[in-house]
This record gives C-alpha cells, sequence and structure tokens, in this order.
C-alpha cells in the first residue's frame, strides 16, 4: 500500500494548501486577466497565471538571484511545502526519490533569449536549463534528494504518471519514499500552441457546458509525499489519504485528438480500478479532466458512461478554477481530490449552465459538503493519446 | 478560376508536405478530408492559416470551415465569392 | 531480474542498418557533429504519416519498426521512451516563426510535433498499441529511466514485451546552442584516443536505438540485460568504484567476470577523469571501449551502447574499428558504464543467455 503523507501546491488560486482550500470552498476562480506573461495576446485572453513576478516567487522560498526560472520556482516552492507537510526533516533517512515532470521546461526562459539567438546577438547560455528534465536536476540537489530522480513528459498526463511512476517504485521495493508531481509555467510558446489548435476560449471556461468554447491555460506546480507502509508504520506518520489504484493507456487514434469513444480514456479508468481493486460502483467522486474542449469533454463523458453505466458518480473539472496547467494538471487534481477526501468535499465545476447535447451528464455545480468520499478517481488525458487515471483512497 | 484552382493545389501541397502528390493527382472535386486526399483536423487548421495569409480571409471557427474545404473547387468558390 | 533483448533497432552515425557492414566497416570519423546515417525512411512509415514528421521521429519510428521486425512481433504490452532534448526540430521551428511573425499567422503542426512524447505516441498511432505509453526526459539518464521502468514492468507483468528506446537529435540550432555554452569540442583538439584527451568539449551525435524487452526468451534473442544501475550524482574519488562492486555484487558478479568494457568516455578531459581512474583501477587488464567515437555524444548515447553490446553478445565478436585485437575468450558479460557531462552515471551489465 503506498500512503500520501504530505502535499504542496501554487496555483492561481493560490500560493500554499491553505489559500487553495479556502478559494475552493469560496467558489473563488484564479481565471482572469494575464499580468505576467508577454504576449500580444495578452488582452484578448484570460488565464489560470500566477499573480507573483519571478522575483516575488524566490521571495516566497526565502531565495535571492537564484537564477531558477519560473517553471523550476514553482516546483521548488510546491516540494518545499511537501516536504514541510509530511514533516520530512532528514531526506537520506530513507531511499528517497523525486519524480517530476515538465512539458515547459525552461521554455519560459529560453523564449525569450531566442530571437537574440538567432540574430548572433546573445550572450546568456540559456541551453543548459532549457531541458524538461533540468528543474528536477536543480530541485532534488536543493533538497539532497540523491537516490532516485527523473522526469516524465507525456504532456497532459505528465503528473499523473510521476505519481503513477513513484507508487511503482515503492512497491517494486526500490524506494521508501518518493515526492510526486509536476510544474509548468505559462510561457509564449504553449501559448501560441494551443492557439493554433483553436482550442483556446477568450473568455473563461466552462467545463462540460454544451457551449464549451475551449480551454483556459494555467500554470502552476504541486507534489504528494509518497511512503511505503513499512515507513508510515515506524515512523508512526499520518496520513492524508492512499493511493490504492493508477492506470496508464494509449487512445492511439490521432496526435491530438481524443477519440470519440474515449477509448483510451477507459482502457485508463479500467486498469486503474483493476489495480484499486474496486467495481465502477464503490468511485464516489471523479475529479475530470474535463478542459473545456468540445472534444475532450465529449469523449471523456463518453469514457464515464462506458465505465460507470447507470451508476455515474458525482463528477466536476476544477479547471475553471485553475486553467489547465499542462504537465502540473493531474497533481494539482491530486492534491484537490486529496482536500476533498479530507474535508468530505466536492467542489463545484464552475461555469457548467447547459447540458451537452450528446450525453445525460451533468456535473456537480455547486459546493456539496460532507460528501461521503472513500474513493475518488482522478482523469488526465494529454497529446500523443496519453490517458492517465489515478484512485485516492480515505485513509 | 482555373489559375486559383492550380494554384490552390500547388499552395496545399506546399503547406501540407504532400511530398508525393502532384497538382494533376489532386481531382478538384475529390473530397479533401476523410477519403480522397485523405486529410484530417490538424490539416484543416494549417488551412485555415493559408486561407487567411494568402487570401486575407479569416474564418473564426474551426466548424464553419467544413463547407468550404470540402474540395478545392469548393474553397476557390469561397475564395472568389469573398473577392466580390 | 534479467530482461531478455529479442530485437534490435539502431540508427546512428554508423551505418547500423547493416549489422554486418557495421562490423567490418564501421569507422571512427570524428567531427565536431556527427550526423545519422539515415534509411529510406519509406520503407519503414506509410507515406501520410511521414509528412509530419521531423528528424528525430523519423529515426525514432524506423528504429522502433526495426526492433519490432527483428522480434518477430506487430504490436507491444508497453512503449517507453527516453529523450533529454525532446523534438527540438519542430521547437525551433515554432519558436522562429512565432518570433519572426510576432505570434501571429502560426500554423499547429510543429507546435503538437514538439511534444517530448510524440514518438512514443506515433508508434503507438502506427502499430495500434492501446497500452502502457511512457516517456522520460532526465538529460542524460533519459534512457536509463526508460529501463528501469521496463523492469518494474516485466516484474509486474509476467509474458509481455515491452518496446524500450533511447533518442535524440543533433540539428543545427542545437548544435550552434552547445557550441555557445562552451560544450562542443573544437576541430582541431579532436584526437582518435578518446581516453587520452587533455581538452574541454565533446563531438555531438544523435540517433536512436530501440529494443524489444521480454522475461521470455525466444529464437529472436540476442542477449540478457542483467542489471541496471543508475545515478543522479557522483563524488570524487572512490564513489563510483564502490558503486560498481556493489552493483556487481548484487548481479553475483565479479571484476573478473566482466569479459569487455564499454566506457563512455566524450572526449571531455574534465568530463571523462572519473571514468578513467575507474578503468586504470579494475579494468587494467580487461578490454575497454570507447563507444562514443562510434556514435558521438548526446544525452541517450547510452542506448547505442546498449544496442553495441547486445551485437557484440549476439556475434561473438568486437567490430575492428574498437578493438583490434582480443582474446578468444567467450564474450560473456559487457559491462557499460556512461556518464554524461560528469554528472548523471549509469551502469549495464549485458550478458549471453
Amino acid at each position: 500500500m503506498v500512503f500520501v503523507t504530505g502535499i504542496g501546491i501554487i496555483s492561481a488560486i493560490g500560493k500554499n494548501v491553505s489559500e487553495t482550500l479556502s478559494s475552493l470552498l469560496e467558489s473563488c476562480t484564479g481565471i482572469g486577466k494575464i499580468n505576467h506573461l508577454q504576449t500580444i495576446h495578452k488582452d484578448n485572453y484570460v488565464a489560470g497565471e500566477i499573480n507573483y513576478s519571478l522575483q516575488e516567487l524566490e521571495g516566497l522560498g526565502g531565495l535571492k538571484n537564484s537564477n531558477y526560472n519560473r517553471t523550476t520556482l514553482l516546483s521548488l516552492l510546491a516540494t518545499q511545502e511537501a516536504l514541510a507537510s509530511a514533516d520530512i526533516k532528514d531526506v537520506t533517512a530513507h531511499r528517497t526519490g523525486f519524480i517530476s515532470a515538465s512539458s515547459v521546461g525552461g521554455m519560459c526562459h529560453s523564449e525569450l533569449l531566442y530571437k537574440d539567438f538567432l540574430e548572433h546577438k546573445s550572450h546568456e547560455n540559456f541551453i543548459d536549463t532549457h531541458y524538461t528534465g533540468a528543474h528536477a536536476t536543480d530541485v532534488a540537489k536543493h533538497f539532497g534528494i540523491t537516490d532516485c530522480v527523473t522526469t516524465i513528459s507525456t504532456a497532459c498526463s505528465s503528473a499523473a504518471n510521476a505519481i503513477m511512476l513513484g507508487a511503482r517504485l515503492i512497491n517494486n521495493n526500490i524506494l521508501d519514499r518518493v515526492i510526486v508531481g509536476g510544474t509548468d509555467a505559462l510561457c509564449k510558446f504553449t501559448f501560441n500552441g494551443f492557439n493554433t489548435l483553436m482550442i483556446l476560449d477568450k473568455e473563461w471556461c466552462k467545463p462540460f457546458d454544451n457551449n464549451r468554447k475551449g480551454l483556459n491555460l494555467g500554470e502552476g506546480a504541486a507534489y504528494l509525499v509518497l511512503e511505503s507502509e513499512r515507513v508510515v508504520k515506524a515512523e508512526n506518520k499520518k496520513s492524508l489519504a492512499i493511493l490504492s489504484g493508477y492506470g496508464n493507456a494509449n487512445d492511439a487514434f490521432h496526435q491530438t485528438a481524443s477519440s470519440p469513444d474515449g477509448q483510451g480514456a477507459y482502457a485508463a479508468i479500467q486498469k486503474a480500478l483493476e489495480v484499486a481493486n474496486l467495481s465502477p460502483t464503490k468511485i464516489d467522486y471523479i475529479n475530470a479532466h474535463g478542459t473545456g474542449t468540445a472534444n475532450n469533454d465529449s469523449s471523456e463523458a463518453a469514457a464515464i458512461q462506458s465505465i460507470f453505466k447507470e451508476n455515474i458518480p458525482p463528477f466536476s473539472s476544477t479547471k475553471a478554477f485553475t486553467g489547465h496547467t499542462l504537465a502540473a494538471a493531474a497533481s494539482i487534481e491530486a492534491v484537490i481530490t486529496i482536500l476533498s477526501i479530507q474535508h468530505k468535499a466536492i467542489f463545484p465545476n464552475l461555469n457548467c449552465v447547459t447540458q451537452m447535447q450528446d450525453t445525460t451528464l451533468f456535473p456537480v455545480t455547486s459546493l456539496q459538503k460532507n460528501a461521503v468520499l472513500n474513493h475518488v478517481l482522478s482523469n488526465s488525458f494529454g497529446f500523443g493519446g496519453n490517458c492517465s487515471s489515478l484512485i485516492f483512497s480515505k485513509n | 478560376m482555373e489559375n486559383l484552382i492550380e494554384n490552390l493545389k500547388k499552395q496545399i501541397i506546399e503547406q501540407l508536405n504532400l511530398a508525393e502528390v502532384k497538382p494533376e493527382d489532386i481531382d478538384p472535386s475529390a473530397p479533401l478530408f476523410g477519403e480522397g486526399l485523405g486529410l484530417d483536423s490538424i490539416d484543416a487548421l494549417e488551412l485555415i492559416v493559408l486561407l487567411e495569409k494568402n487570401y486575407g480571409l479569416k474564418i473564426q471557427e474551426p466548424k464553419d470551415a467544413k463547407h468550404i474545404f470540402q474540395s478545392v473547387k469548393t474553397l476557390a468558390e469561397y475564395i472568389t465569392s469573398q473577392k466580390k | 531480474m534479467a530482461m531478455y533483448i529479442n530485437g534490435t533497432g539502431c540508427i546512428s552515425h554508423q551505418n547500423t542498418i547493416d549489422v554486418d557492414s557495421f562490423f567490418e566497416n564501421s569507422q571512427i570519423d570524428l567531427l565536431p557533429l556527427l550526423p545519422a546515417q539515415e534509411p529510406d525512411y519509406k520503407d519503414y512509415v506509410p507515406t501520410n504519416m511521414l509528412r509530419r514528421m521531423s528528424h528525430i521521429i523519423k529515426m525514432g519510428v524506423a528504429a522502433a519498426k526495426i526492433s519490432l521486425q527483428q522480434a518477430e512481433i506487430e504490436n507491444v504490452d508497453a512503449i517507453i521512451t527516453g529523450t533529454g532534448l525532446g523534438c527540438f526540430e519542430d521547437t525551433d521551428k515554432f519558436l522562429k516563426t512565432i518570433i519572426e511573425n510576432n505570434e501571429q499567422l502560426l500554423t499547429p503542426t510543429s507546435f503538437i510535433q514538439s511534444t517530448h512524447n510524440t514518438v512514443a505516441g506515433q508508434i503507438a498511432l502506427l502499430i495500434k498499441c492501446h497500452n502502457y505509453n511512457f516517456t522520460y526526459t532526465q538529460q542524460g539518464l533519459s534512457f536509463e529511466s526508460a529501463l528501469v521502468d521496463a523492469s518494474m514492468f516485466l516484474n509486474e507483468n509476467k509474458n509481455s514485451n515491452i518496446l524500450v528506446g533511447g533518442l535524440d537529435e543533433a540539428i543545427q540550432p542545437y548544435y550552434d546552442l552547445l557550441v555557445k555554452a562552451g560544450h562542443i569540442k573544437k576541430q582541431e583538439d579532436i584526437i582518435t584516443e578518446i581516453e587520452k584527451n587533455k581538452t574541454k568539449g565533446f563531438c555531438l551525435g544523435e540517433g536512436a536505438s530501440f529494443f524489444v524487452l521480454s522475461n521470455q526468451k525466444n529464437k529472436t534473442t540476442k542477449a540478457q540485460i542483467k542489471g541496471i544501475k543508475k545515478f543522479t550524482s557522483i563524488k570524487e574519488g572512490h564513489d563510483l568504484q564502490s558503486k560498481l562492486i556493489a552493483f556487481l555484487q548484487e548481479l553475483n558478479l565479479s571484476i573478473n567476470d566482466i569479459s569487455l568494457v564499454l566506457s563512455g568516455n566524450s572526449g571531455d578531459a574534465e568530463d571523462d577523469k572519473i571514468l578513467n581512474e575507474n578503468n586504470k583501477h579494475f579494468f587494467s587488464t580487461t578490454d575497454v571501449v570507447y563507444f562514443k567515437n562510434l556514435c558521438g555524444e548526446y544525452f541517450t548515447a547510452s542506448a547505442f551502447a546498449l544496442w553495441l553490446a547486445s551485437i557484440i553478445i549476439e556475434k561473438q565478436r568486437v567490430p575492428k574499428t574498437l578493438l583490434q585485437e582480443r582474446s578468444n575468450k567467450e564474450l560473456k558479460n559487457i559491462l557499460i558504464v556512461n556518464q554524461y557531462r560528469n554528472t548523471e552515471y549509469s551502469f549495464m551489465c549485458v550478458s549471453s543467455c
């Protein structure tokens, strides 16, 4: 069994767990005006931007002139909180790993210097911090984690895969303890990339609404501390939740679009249920991927319908709170899921008014307290057909 | 119209990197998507940009593009109609 | 737990598609930039998929296809790739267009092909594989991360076949960035005895090496991977040496059991220091060959080393260009010791079976 003993998060709805919980309980979205990202589109779009400059983020972490880029700083802050939350004072006390995820990596910095590089004007060496795995090297080094460090990059399912890998490393007795999650900062590259796919909503997104127009991008980082049963018992640790199931599958339908019947999503959810040894009827709530695009929400709804049949659990997408945080999404939503379980609350799918035409499914649209949440499913689906699902269970 | 159709064929081949296809291989009335040339949703987005870049015509919603991009002929007819 | 190598495919600076020719004709011809020798990709990928594929994607998909053909299977239970740099050609293309067009009139193809898991995704599309699909991007340990995952997967799923690959591309803009960063060896500093280098910098290579791994041996099996270990940091002094002894002990092997060492010297004198000390300490009487003389240095060069080790075990011979003379002793256990910029280190033990 794999236990979650700590969590850390930073996103548009809060710089830590406490602020995040307040925003969720008050239905307070983080989607709004773009202030820091320099793009010609900034006045025409909204996003889930974290309203701190690079220097301010450094300040939050007690750093100065670190030369860390935005992606790395977000990762560092969330990891710092997760380690404190799990009361880890000595990372070398057990075999400890750091498994992270990112799609942006250092692009948020590289893109600012690329023009000068192309024109042979740039003097700065930005390539060494450009790679998606570079932040993991820096963050692991910062906290002294050496036993196992790696980065997964599978687009929007990345952090779910990092969490899954962490659990498997513990179950295969390679590690006793692992900090798992992901990070991505807003940047021009991804902003323009999603814009070319014509799947950005210029206004506040409406996941699962029939009139949805697309997604809002977001940024952030979140990490969980996973520990083995042996360590939890030995240190008499309090655990926040159990990571009871996980599954990864491939849609193999198209490079970016999801299959209409949600085949990949179906398979991932199925696998997670098998690992958790649960039947679909045991799932009390689904934190959906729910990006707000025409394609994803239909495809995911179809998959949910196929698996759960007449017993559709309550579900919501929290992306209208945070925006779509790409490689960090699954870990941000894992933290939100754990907060759900801890506080017996189903956080609402904001901004959804009209049921989708092609389904009878409709999400939870207002905060539900005193919810019985023994087992919660969290979905994340990415480009390249990469579909991942996690199941968290009450302790 | 003939000229426009020939130009469009060349532009489509170049934009979509259809290296094995020659302009004479493309039947102007044949479907571009699904069967025929077998283009997909990403190609549709590429053609939307081609339309704006080369002809100054902007399509706001990808779903509006379906009937415009049915064949090279319908595309040429759309461009001609917008120029009036 | 042993992993059997049942199929391989390799595209590299050498002609590694024709394995017999490789043994006879491979040359050490080091230049600061070592582009891959590429096949006709139409032999491996349908044209409508090929048209969108950039350099690394073509290399990866073709190498994967070759390994599946060798293993005589059409589908797998998992696809796991490792790439340090990812799809840089598409990244550079999209970024350039953003700059030139001031974020207007951009097209999606190069953006969607720039995500790191594009190769794994395209392979899944090509062979219609709906199974487990992961991509690791941890610089010099990207391929090793993929292998560790494969090893766990085989432990969890007996009777599986996994496609594992390590790949990176060396396109001009990336090369230029590395020159600017001071990582590339100057032409006049290049010597063929890579281990004797006194100057900084390495020759940048590229390639894609794919393997079909299984816990079942069959008629296509070439070799087995007995063990793999990766390290995110190695201290100066005897750290690597003690870690090597521990690694071999776990496999019930000793230094004397090693028939051949594939050493990951890059040619950068500073970065190669610890490896050279290790080789001197343990392997003064064992044959040591330097695989980056053939493939150059890149994040996933250890995948090339694994390919090289597997065909050496299979054919029981070493390419002449790497080792002029050797004893007739059986090549039983090959040890790969790799490093990337003296930051990331790994061991692999590849054995006959």
